[in-house]
């Protein structure tokens, strides 16, 4: 498993901050979060920042991004300030 | 001129001489307006040299020639004047309501000189200037200035720029303070305006900005709206959650700097986020002048009643870097500083400083007497300190000094996180180069918004860049936001606006309303011109970038001991020289004949 943190505007859509979820990689991981929370695709239409423990997937593998047991994956919806 | 008043109002406080000039055209399609205009102005008028309290110095509230139209975010300006913490240029940028009013008044840029043998405020009522004794309003904190200043002036509708006690104090981060929550907040140009004697600013304008071309103006400002409301950030993140929406994420990142930037991890950031902050205190939204994002926060603790805040940048400066989680603690600190008068990102990092050098034993109880105890975490210590600071009291004399000072009286430097003596914000550079070198090379010394490189290196915007990595293209980018930065703010408008629109889209505004019809290449190339003159205004002041253009010891020699970058430092010996090459500026970073001849500089260096 898993541990799957949500922030901002998921945590809403989620109803909790963390989760925890069975995938083999960031795609599936994805794919099975969108079936359970529909909303929470589209609120990612627009851009997301996914992590896996605390690394961008843009610069790992990014949808194929491998996941094992005890990893932690951040999603934020697009977020900005400074 | 259009989207330009075309008049600057000089004030000679010494003598007591108030003028008004015509400003010339050409400097504005060079320098633009605001922080690059200003900067030039300043540049001819004072020796780089002088110190920065003696009465030589000049302090200059600039606004742009978008600064009270309708383009969106058009009410920022500019104080820039010689910074008494960092000894190059200070420039430093304000929302709210007073940039567009001072302009309404008729005049693009105030220029103060000299310094008034007691307390006085300035007041402008359109065409009507005056000197005016402010001897009962010295010492007093800003929101009483602020009332009382808007009863004696008779209009409600007036708005006021004023320092509280910190300014007077000549603390060297005090701020100045416009429509009681908004910040002129770094680099100490509220300790010069207290060495003027110049408690405040009150102004009342009822003329309009005229633009070029009003339709085209119309549909164009219509346009960015549309993109800024469609945007995801300033559509969404930034007006539900306000800055603070960039705790978790900078957390989840590591490199939320903690403890004085001894690790980038805060176990407890989610208790300070910008979540927890709309849950808690958050009453409403509050957008400054033709805002459509209104990120702004105006919050409500009992302890200090209605109030406004904390952005990011302090609930991280009073929260992880000071070890606090209790963000009450840091509403409260928060508001403190807004009454007082003081930076929160230097009060905050100057407080931590303190605090590692304490806990190393480096600074002892003996020293602090009676004092709390300057510990991480320790919430009393906190408040307690910020009062003392703003003062000069007891041991807040030192701290008054900013945390580079403090800390090289100890013979400890490196305990100060600052670039060019001022206080770092709330990245840690060894989780995203491109930033360090941004910390590294910024005119202002420690700062994050002269070329916000978190965005591309963290929140993928507008191009998704390797935080680690340190490539030529990566000094590119550097270059380019640095210069659109600088467009920016010498247009008059929010640097926010940048994660909706592009140089293209400035460049329409800033056409439409001036009429001066550049390219947005063009536009850059003016951004360029500014930061250029920022640096040789600098090299004049005595910057030398060999020593200057760098960080602190424990980015480039101190891995990150835990979380995402654990392992990493700066590798900033690979990316500046690739940086001064992007710049056009000799291996030693500074710039070359052709570079100056270029864009028309040569003649100030």
């Amino acid at each position: 498993m898993v541990k799957v943190k949500v922030f901002a505007t998921l945590r809403n859509i989620v109803g909790k901050n963390e989760l925890e979820v069975q995938a083999d990689t960031v795609g599936e991981l994805l794919e099975k979060l969108y079936s359970e929370y529909p909303e929470m695709k589209k609120e990612l239409e627009k851009g997301a920042v996914i992590l896996v423990n605390g690394k961008n997937i843009e610069h790992l593998e990014k949808l194929d991004t491998k996941l094992k047991d005890g990893d932690v994956v951040s999603i934020f919806p697009p977020v900005g300030g400074g | 001129m259009f989207g330009y008043i075309g008049k600057i109002l000089r004030v000679n406080l010494t003598t007591g001489e108030i003028k008004t000039e015509e400003l010339k055209e050409e400097d504005a399609k060079n320098f633009i307006g605001g922080r690059g205009l200003a900067t030039k102005i300043l540049l001819e008028e004072i020796d780089p040299k002088i110190d920065p309290f003696s009465p030589e110095n000049k302090l200059i509230f600039a606004t742009g020639p978008l600064t009270g139209t309708t383009a969106p975010t058009g009410g920022r300006y500019m104080v820039v004047t010689k910074s008494p913490l960092t000894g190059f240029i200070a420039s430093s940028n304000s929302g709210g309501f007073f940039g567009p009013e001072l302009k309404a008044a008729g005049y693009d840029f105030l220029i103060i000189e000299g310094k008034a043998d007691h307390p006085v405020y300035i007041s402008i009522k359109d065409d009507d200037v005056e000197i005016k004794d402010a001897s009962h309003l010295w010492g007093k904190r800003v929101s009483e200035t602020t009332d009382k200043l808007l009863e004696e002036f008779g209009d409600k509708k007036a708005r006021v720029a004023c320092i509280g006690p910190a300014g007077e104090k000549l603390v060297r981060f005090a701020s100045i303070m416009n429509d009681k929550h908004r910040a002129a907040g770094r680099s100490g140009v509220g300790a010069v305006m207290g060495s003027k004697n110049l408690k405040a600013v009150v102004v009342r304008g009822t003329k309009k900005v005229e633009v070029a071309d009003k339709e085209k103006f119309m549909s164009v400002v219509k346009e960015k709206i549309k993109k800024i409301k469609e945007n995801p950030i300033t559509g969404g993140g930034l007006p539900n959650y306000g800055t603070a929406v960039l705790v978790n994420i900078i957390n989840e990142n590591g490199l939320y700097p903690t403890n004085n930037f001894q690790t980038g991890v805060f176990p407890y950031a989610y208790e300070q986020s910008g979540e927890a902050l709309a849950a808690k205190y958050l009453v409403r939204n509050q957008a400054c002048f033709a805002c459509p994002i209104g990120c702004g926060r105006v919050t409500y603790h009992p302890a200090v009643g209605v109030t406004e805040g904390p952005e990011y940048e302090s609930i991280w400066a009073f929260g992880a870097d000071c070890g606090i989680n209790d963000l009450a603690s840091i509403v409260i600190a928060n508001h403190l500083c807004d009454e007082l008068g003081l930076d929160t990102i230097s009060t905050g990092t100057t407080i931590a400083a303190a605090m590692e050098l304490y806990e190393k034993g480096i600074i002892k109880q003996e020293e602090l007497g009676d004092a709390p105890p300057l510990r991480f975490g320790n919430t009393e210590t906190l408040h307690y300190y910020i009062e003392k600071i703003a003062k000069r009291e007891g041991f807040g004399d030192k701290l008054a000094e900013g945390s580079y000072r403090l800390a090289e009286s100890y013979g400890h430097p490196e305990y100060s996180m600052s670039v060019k003596k001022q206080e770092l914000p709330a990245y840690d550079p060894r989780g995203a180069e491109g930033h360090g070198i941004n910390y590294a090379t910024s005119n202002r010394g420690g700062c994050h918004v002269r070329g916000y490189m978190i965005s591309p290196e963290i929140l993928g915007v507008p191009v998704k860049l390797d935080p680690h990595d340190v490539s030529e293209e990566k000094a590119k980018w550097v270059k380019i936001f640095q210069d659109l930065t600088a467009v920016i703010d010498s247009a008059g408008l929010c640097l926010f606006t940048s994660f909706a629109l592009g140089a293209e889209d400035y460049a329409d505004l800033l056409n439409a309303a001036t009429g001066f019809d550049f390219t947005a290449d063009e536009w850059l190339k003016a951004g360029e011109r500014v930061w250029n003159i920022e640096r040789i205004f600098n090299l004049k002041a005595g910057l030398i970038p060999e020593k200057d253009d760098t960080l602190p010891k424990r980015f480039l020699e101190e891995p990150m001991p835990e979380g995402p970058n654990k392992g990493h430092v700066v590798r900033l010996h690979e990316l500046l020289p690739k940086y001064y090459k992007a710049r056009g500026w000799d291996e030693k970073g500074y710039p070359t004949e052709e570079k100056l001849k270029e864009l028309g500089l040569d003649k100030y260096y």
